[in-house]
């Protein structure tokens, strides 16, 4: 009997090979394969891309500061701090960093200006190539006086090439070399444009700094470390809020935790298709228990027991999970490799090595889709009675509340909480989720049962169709819900694109300013309205502006909100500069821009208060309502700003309230000339220019290179870019809520095949004709997929009225040509599915279809 | 080889009732039965009589609501789902009138399954020779769904020879059939049977099939009458016994097997 014992020990396991082979050529298993191939790849490839990104910017790189220590500020040092330095034998580096126009012949752009001294960096590595067919960079340090490194995509854009001369401010530059690392590169979500490396020697020639120019001084220091520890404890108490003073992690951190946000983000955004995936394996799975209860009850008549029929089922589960998770973790290993080298120019992530984190995340997700939603159906499949071969499969309804829906609300609890790491948030999602669909279910519903109305009157197949639809109406809902969801994100990106910005642009009046120049020098400023006046150009005046920072509200210093949050990390990131008050009234965090002006400008209103008559000696203040009201000030309140390292103390005489939206030059604080005029400055202004004046105007500002002049157009194309960027992201997320509600579509179809059947062959030996059965299958999804189309474009209006209404600040339109795209997309997208899923049910002929159900 | 005169089966004050909403209904009532070894018996009455529920509780899938049930000595009565499976596996065999195949096998594979479950050795081979004894021998690898109803129930008893049973129960096994092939899936169980000297209790509602089994007895709502036939209504398998060994157990089943009737 040896061999007998050697067949029963492996016996179950070829039992259960044989249902598996036979049961792959079935539906149920390869939905939910692609279910949880789909979930797992999606957030395989998202956690582990934005890890490299992560690693390649912040862990890989040795240093993201090109110093041990950087002291940041927005005017000059104090020189006692470079002497203390220097006697502490510490190295220094100087960098300035400013925006501004280049020219090279016609052309010019928009740039990032990186003013450094001769040995710049102190840590990492600056790595340029000096000609374009060297294949490896070199190492370098700031340019040579009168030469410039530049990133690659500045040549193209100013069509120059290394050698050519380019002019930064006024001074003639000419391109040494293309930079291809930067150690203390900025990682600014949309910066303006490529960066240039100057030699610090050259700012003066430039004449770009100015009085007032919004200018970033950076000081770098390099060291024992123990003398940085001593300089770090002689001026930490030396710094106001004005002046940050961090190492390389600090700056890192500040760096993750961004990424770590936006990691955050996509990970929910894509848990909207890891849960209808999550429902295509419920569906799926619910659908093969019952299919297989007629094998367990036989297996268990012909005397199996429950542990035999449970390692048979356990067996399929576990090779199911195994195979499509690995699959998955392939599949989102391409996707990353993908999105590697989508941005391969940007950043270079084939060094950055992955982590164990985005396997884990990975598998856990598959594994809770392969269990949680797969749990209750196979386990009541194992339990199947016996008893069932006698008295028949009867299609058990579970009851839709219960103890059975435990684990997947638990699972998309823990999934939420994987991805958030934030408890409340995860229950607010998961709540908010549940009310939503809940809502969406019960809409669906109505207008399902409305449509059984309509199609009494429509004609037979329609009939049929709305009929059915409203019979299955409860198994519909679910896709339903799904395709509302695709087909609004799918609406909303696109009237995003084409019609929100137009629509908001077309609401401004003609003269409304399109062009706005920046750091204008006080020499220059009758020239150049002397030049609007001749030209009949439409603007406001000249506005000059000073950064300064509300220090003290009522002789009570301010602290920002941001100093609030680093005190509560301030273990974890000692060495930033900690704030030397730990305790304060509410302030603004920030440099505001402060101008003076005689007149209260258009689109200004006062609330409160009364504007000032010009040439009033005592000083005062103008505040705009919202930021009064945020930071609780009254009227006749004595605010006190820095100023550099003046400070002055005045009362708030008005309260106005300003249009945002006119795009006029807005200012938060406008005070009266005896307060500001004292202080060197440059000014600001906005001029509406004309189509035919457009090329004059041009031509006549190069003759001020130290001028930027930034075209309303350009800042609009960038806001398209910025637009563009957040519709790829949405793309993807639609892409994966579509393939991950065709499942649950096709899992739907499946699970009411032997139905359908059944219907069908009723109706032909009824003696129906085949066009009008094909009808009858093909509305019933059509009217699904416009039922949805039609929730969606509602679901769209209300979603472009909240962007209308809150962040354009515009009145609200209705886009009904959208609906149409809404309804049409839906219509034929769900009507396609369904055909495809219904494709071997319509081409049975009518014997075999009679025979099989008969 | 068996010893005709042991009983195999026996029922002592069986009795079925059912929950329907608030009303208790009986199924079954108080009934004995007692089975022999090699026995045929078959139990006829019309549908709805309760033949169904007096076979699954004899094969051990449903338990009697009082009553004992000995199946081989084995007090089923007693036994829960898992022990009464193991009953199942090594003495019971069935063939249903649905057929009840399992549609992701083939033929071949469903007939194999209980020798397998039974742990017995050359299921595959003992599969392949009785799909040629009940003619298939061509269509091993075909699916249920590619096979007629005569010919799945042809499948079905493969299945329930395989394991060699030594009690096999069938549930109007004919009744989804035409009679030619009725008639022909009747010769073939009768056949087997008679070669593997297995013990056969047989639910119909059809009295000439009752009629080929050595002993009838009748279920009318719920009460069993035992109903056998003159001798010379000659079992088909009578060839098979002595007639010693048939009046001996005659005489025996006449003295044991009184039916209870229930007021
Ligand atoms: N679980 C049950 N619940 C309610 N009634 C049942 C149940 N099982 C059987 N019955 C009823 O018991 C009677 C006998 O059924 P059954 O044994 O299937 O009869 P037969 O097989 O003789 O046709 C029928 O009236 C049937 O409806
Ligand atoms: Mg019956």
């Amino acid at each position: 009997m040896n061999n007998g014992k050697i067949t029963a020990s492996s016996m179950w396991f070829r039992q259960s090979m044989r249902l598996l082979h036979h049961e792959l050529r079935r539906g149920e298993l390869t939905i939910i394969f692609f279910a949880i191939v789909l979930a797992v790849a999606t957030v395989f490839s998202l956690t582990g891309f934005s890890g490299q990104i992560k690693h390649a910017i912040v862990a890989n790189s040795t240093n993201t500061i090109g110093a041990d220590r950087v002291l940041r500020m927005s005017a000059e040092v104090e020189p006692s701090y470079l002497v203390k330095s220097q006697a502490l034998n510490l190295v220094t580096a100087r960098k300035i960093e400013t925006e501004s126009m280049v020219f090279a012949g016609e052309n010019m752009l928009l740039t990032e200006l990186d003013a450094v001294s001769d040995n710049y960096p102190l840590r990492g590595e600056l790595r340029v190539k000096t000609s374009l067919a060297q294949a490896e960079s070199v190492i370098a340090n700031a340019p040579a006086p009168g030469s410039v490194w530049v990133e690659p995509s500045l040549l193209s854009r100013l069509a120059v090439n290394i050698g050519d001369v380019i002019e930064v401010g006024v001074a003639p530059l000419t391109i040494a070399g293309v930079v291809t690392d930067i150690p203390d590169r900025s990682y600014r979500a949309f910066i303006a444009g490529p960066t240039i490396i100057l030699n610090i020697a050259d700012m003066a020639t430039t004449e770009l700094i100015q009085p007032g120019s919004r200018l970033t001084y950076k000081y770098l220091f390099a060291g024992e470390s123990e003398a940085i520890a001593t300089f770090e404890d002689w001026l930490k108490p030396k710094l106001n809020d004005a002046q940050r003073w961090y190492d390389a992690k600090a700056a890192q951190n500040r760096l993750s935790r961004v990424l770590d946000t936006s990691e955050k983000f996509l990970s929910l955004a894509s848990m909207l298709g890891i849960v209808l995936a999550a429902v295509a394996v419920a569906v799926a799975s619910r659908r093969y228990g019952q299919r297989h209860q007629a094998t367990v009850a036989i297996f268990k008549a012909l005397g199996a027991s429950i542990r035999h029929v449970k390692k048979l089922y356990c067996l399929h589960w576990a090779l199911l999970s195994c195979l499509s998770i690995a699959t998955g973790l392939v599949l989102g290993y391409g996707l990353m490799l993908l999105g590697a080298n989508a941005i391969a120019s940007y950043l270079s992530l084939a060094e950055a090595p992955l982590t164990m984190k985005p396997f884990l995340t990975a598998i856990i997700t598959g594994l809770l889709c392969a269990i949680a939603f797969a749990i209750h159906p196979i386990m009541s499949l194992v339990q199947s009675s016996p008893l069932k071969v006698i008295r028949g499969f009867s299609q058990e309804k579970t009851a839709r509340f219960g103890w059975h829906q435990l684990p997947p609300l638990l699972a998309l609890f823990l999934l939420l909480f994987m991805f958030s790491q934030d408890l409340v948030m995860s229950m607010a999602l998961l709540l908010g989720g549940i009310l939503v669909s809940f809502l969406l279910l019960l809409f669906g519903r109505g207008l399902m049962s409305a449509g059984r109305g309509v199609g009494t009157k429509a004609g037979k197949s329609w009939h049929l169709a709305l009929a059915n639809l409203k019979r299955r109406a409860s198994e519909n809902s679910v896709q339903l819900v799904s395709f509302t969801i695709a087909i609004k994100l799918l609406l909303l990106i696109t009237v995003m694109k084409s019609s929100i910005l137009a629509e908001w642009q077309q609401q401004f009046p003609d003269d409304t300013p399109n062009h706005y120049l920046i750091n204008i020098s006080q020499a220059q400023i009758p020239e150049l309205q002397q030049f609007t006046e001749e030209n009949q150009i439409a603007n406001q005046g000249f506005y000059y502006i000073y950064r300064a920072r509300l220090s003290a509200i009522n002789g009570e210093k301010t602290i920002s909100a941001e100093d609030v949050a680093s005190q509560a990390n301030s273990s974890e990131q000692g060495s930033e500069q900690s704030n030397e008050q730990s305790q304060g009234r509410r302030g603004v965090g920030r440099e505001l821009g402060l101008t003076w002006r005689n007149e209260l400008p258009i689109e200004n209103k006062i609330i409160a208060g009364q504007w000032w008559q010009e040439g009033d000696q005592q000083g005062q203040v103008s505040i705009e309502q919202n930021m009064a009201e945020r930071l609780d000030i009254k009227l006749g309140d004595e605010l006190t700003f820095r100023l550099g390292s003046d400070e002055f103390t005045v009362p708030v005489t008005s309260i106005r309230q300003v249009n945002w939206q006119s795009r006029q030059l807005n200012f938060i604080m406008i005070f009266n000339q005896s307060v500001l005029e004292k202080f060197p400055t440059t000014a600001i202004s906005a001029w509406s220019v004309s189509t035919q004046d457009r090329d004059k105007v041009y031509r006549f500002m190069a003759n001020f290179p130290t001028i930027t002049l930034m075209d309303f157009a350009a800042i609009m194309a960038q806001l398209n870019q910025i637009i563009g960027q957040v519709s790829v992201a949405i793309s993807l997320i639609l892409i994966l809520v579509v393939v991950a509600g065709s499942l649950v579509l096709i899992a739907q179809v499946q699970a009411s095949m032997e139905e359908r059947e059944r219907e069908l062959a009723i109706l032909r030996t009824l003696g129906a004709r085949g066009k009008l059965l094909r009808n009858s299958v093909l509305f019933e999804f059509v009217a699904l997929g416009a039922i949805a189309g039609l929730m969606a474009s509602m679901g769209m209006e209300i979603g472009v009225y909240i962007l209308q209404s809150q962040v354009f600040n515009m009145t609200g339109s209705f886009h009904f040509q959208y609906w149409f795209v809404g309804i049409g997309a839906g219509a034929a997208f769900v009507g396609f599915i369904g055909m495809l899923s219904c494709w071997r049910l319509l081409n049975l002929s009518s014997v075999t279809l009679i025979r099989r159900t008969m | 080889m068996h010893v005709n005169s042991e009983s195999i089966l026996t029922v002592k004050n069986l009795t079925k009732l059912v929950q329907v909403e608030d009303k208790s209904l009986t199924i079954l009532q108080p009934l004995d039965l007692n089975v022999v070894e090699g026995e045929t018996l078959a139990i006829v009455g019309s549908s709805g009589s309760g033949k169904t529920t007096l076979l699954s509780i004899l094969a051990g899938l449903d338990l009697p609501s009082s009553g004992q049930v000995y199946l081989k000595n084995q007090p089923l009565h007693q036994f829960n789902e898992e022990l009464r499976s193991q009953v199942r596996a090594q003495h019971v065999g069935f063939i249903f009138q649905q057929f009840l195949l399992i549609n992701s096998l083939t033929a071949l594979e469903n007939v194999m399954l209980p020798a397998e479950l039974a742990n017995l050795p050359d299921a595959q081979a003992r599969g392949e020779a009785l799909l040629s004894q009940v003619g298939l021998a061509d269509r091993l690898d075909h699916f249920p769904s590619q096979l007629s109803g005569g010919e799945q129930q042809r499948v079905a008893i493969a299945r329930a020879f395989i394991a060699k049973p030594d009690i096999l129960f069938a549930d109007e096994p004919t009744g989804n059939l035409d009679s030619k092939t009725g008639q022909h899936i009747t010769d073939l169980i009768f056949d087997l049977n008679a070669r593997e000297g297995t013990t056969l209790v047989l639910v119909t509602h059809d009295s000439k099939l009752a009629a080929r089994c050595q002993r009838q007895v009748e279920m009318d709502s719920g009460v069993l009458t035992e109903t056998t036939k003159v001798d010379d209504n000659t079992p088909l398998n009578q060839e098979e016994f002595t007639s010693n060994q048939a009046t001996d157990k005659k005489n025996k089943l006449d003295a044991n097997h009184k039916v209870t009737q229930a007021g």
